[in-house]
């Protein structure tokens, strides 16, 4: 009984981390350039093609994939965010959806025509394979290895913003763009660096991810709810918030699925609604 | 005394509007203006069309004779532009110290002469924006500005809303900027007369245009202009 609840605890935990992940570069979009990308998960999913692609076709690592997922989307990213992206950042949020979903298809179109509609499979290292005993319980090791590369990603992204300079700008940038701009901070090259970083830690999930979320064309839409409850109720614009939704949403997710299963796929709408309520900013919401 | 600022014929507003209509003036190297006028007639306007955050509708900006309307926002800032709005407008998520770091460029203006000139802001250096007196806000306004480097400073009713004691004090602070630094200052104030006192030239604007022009001695000495075009002298 406590095994099992403590089994289920872990695999919402590793879960969580793996949306918290992909869904904080949303969360910063929505936070600091106030624009609403329902194509996130495409970058995600575009880390994940990224990955198979270099191990099946260049016989490329696992460890040295996951990088080149995270490059790869990143690029993107800021290539797509001084073309497209940022001609839409004072439109209506209408716009900005009706565009974004527009991408959203493109990319399902786009992945569905190169690499079939199928899901991807992807070989991780055998040493992630399997279990490990901690304390006599059994627990995945690739989960145990996912959890730890969100600590050590969180942490860094936290200093980065909470300690350095570059820091300090972004959260200047958010608090007040034109006072920001108007101090000699470079607001449009804030916004294209955090854009890249965001859609990059997206590919990198998107990379780590295949083994627990699958990879196929649908990627992008099948997640997408996920990732904006991570950003909406977490609140946007901050780190810790959509930290600890994702935590939430996930061993709330995992559980209901285990302990109610004819119901289980709701219990993390009801709980969201929940939180918007009781938080209609965020968790840790600056914005109100 | 050389050129440092020349604003000519600028028409410029938000949008379609127009709020400023054909205003010239100049300031040189390390001089100072007072911008007066009554509430609402386009004084903040005039500040912000040098940072390039309104619609320029005409005219020229030159910034040591070069075309200041082709830099964008931040880059005006960089030629040497220190901004202190006039909502004051610190940044609720940086400390104070983070205000500082984050604007700072290389010059004369370091972390600690900042300090030396504002010694409250040291003891608050953790402190977020938010957290702060007006009174500090004000000071944090202003040597966030400073850390920019600037060879002009816009104050922008850098006394409103602070207690008389307070003013006293940023009073000696900005004279002494005025009087020891190179850098110009142009400072728009409702005390008329605590503005003049400060500064080399006066401009009355009223309603978007350019209505007086003259030594800040002599519009001191011209109670009926000051009465006219000015709320309280
Ligand atoms: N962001 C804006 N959009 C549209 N109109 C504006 C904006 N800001 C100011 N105005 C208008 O421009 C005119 C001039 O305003 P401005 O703020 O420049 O006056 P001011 O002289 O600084 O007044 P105050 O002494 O109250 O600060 C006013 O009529 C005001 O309503
Ligand atoms: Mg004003």
């Amino acid at each position: 009984m406590v095994a099992h609840l403590i089994g289920v605890l872990f695999d919402g935990i590793s879960y969580g981390s793996l949306l918290f992940l992909i869904g904080v570069g949303l969360a910063v979009t929505l936070g600091l350039m106030n624009f609403v990308n329902l194509a996130h998960g495409a970058f995600a999913m575009l880390g994940g093609y990224s990955t198979v692609l270099v191990m099946s076709r260049y016989g490329v690592p696992f460890f040295l994939a996951l990088p080149v997922a995270f490059v790869v989307s990143a690029a993107v990213g800021a290539l797509l965010e001084r073309t497209l992206y940022r001609r839409l950042y004072r439109a209506s949020h209408l716009d900005q959806v009706l565009f974004s979903i527009g991408l959203t298809f493109m990319a399902i179109s786009a992945a569905t025509f190169v690499w079939g509609p199928t899901q991807q499979p992807v070989r991780v290292p055998s040493f992630l394979q399997g279990q490990v005993q901690i304390f006599g319980l059994d627990f995945g090791a690739y989960r145990l290895f996912l959890i730890g590369v969100v600590v050590v990603i969180t942490l860094a992204l936290g200093y980065l913003v909470e300690r350095t300079r570059f820091g300090a700008q972004i959260r200047a940038a958010v608090d007040n763009q034109q006072v920001s701009a108007g101090l000699g901070i470079n607001v449009d090259r804030i916004f294209c660096l955090t854009f890249a970083l965001g859609s990059g830690l997206a590919g990198l999930g998107g990379g780590l991810g295949i083994e627990v979320l699958g990879l196929d064309p649908t990627f992008p839409l099948k997640y997408i709810v996920y990732f904006l409850l991570v950003a909406a109720v977490g609140g946007a614009g901050t780190i810790s918030g959509p930290l600890a939704t994702a935590l939430i949403l996930g061993v709330f997710d995992v559980a209901g699925k285990y302990y109610v299963p004819e119901i289980g796929a709701f219990v993390i709408y009801a709980l969201m609604i929940v939180l918007l309520i009781l938080f209609p900013s965020g968790l840790f919401g600056r914005r109100a | 005394m050389s050129e440092l600022l020349a604003i000519e014929n600028v028409t410029s507003g938000y949008g379609e509007s127009v709020v400023l209509d054909d205003v010239s003036l100049r300031v040189n190297e390390g001089g100072s203006l007072a911008l007066l006028g009554r509430n609402g007639v386009g004084k903040t306007t005039l500040l912000i069309t040098l940072m390039g955050l309104t619609r320029l509708h005409g005219g020229t900006l030159r910034w040591r004779g070069e075309d200041l309307a082709r830099l964008s926002t931040h880059e005006r800032a960089r030629a040497g532009i220190g901004w202190v709005p006039q909502e004051r407008s610190v940044f609720p998520s940086l400390t104070v110290e983070e205000h500082l770091t984050a604007v700072a460029r290389p010059g004369p203006w370091t972390i600690e002469r900042v300090y030396a000139m504002f010694p409250s802001l040291a003891s608050r250096r953790r402190n977020f924006g938010g957290q702060l007196s007006g009174g500090e806000q004000q000071m944090l306004a202003i040597g966030r500005a400073l850390m920019v480097n600037p060879s002009l400073l816009l104050l922008d009713e850098p006394m409103e809303g602070l207690a008389p004691l307070v003013i006293q004090e940023l009073r000696g602070i900005i004279l002494d900027l005025i009087a020891t630094a190179q850098t110009a200052v142009i400072i728009v104030e409702q005390h008329a007369k605590l503005a003049l006192a400060l500064t080399e030239n006066a401009l009355i604007l009223d309603r978007g245009r350019v209505v007086h022009q003259s030594t800040s001695a002599q519009l001191l000495a011209d109670p009926a202009t000051l009465h006219r075009f000015v709320a309280v002298a």
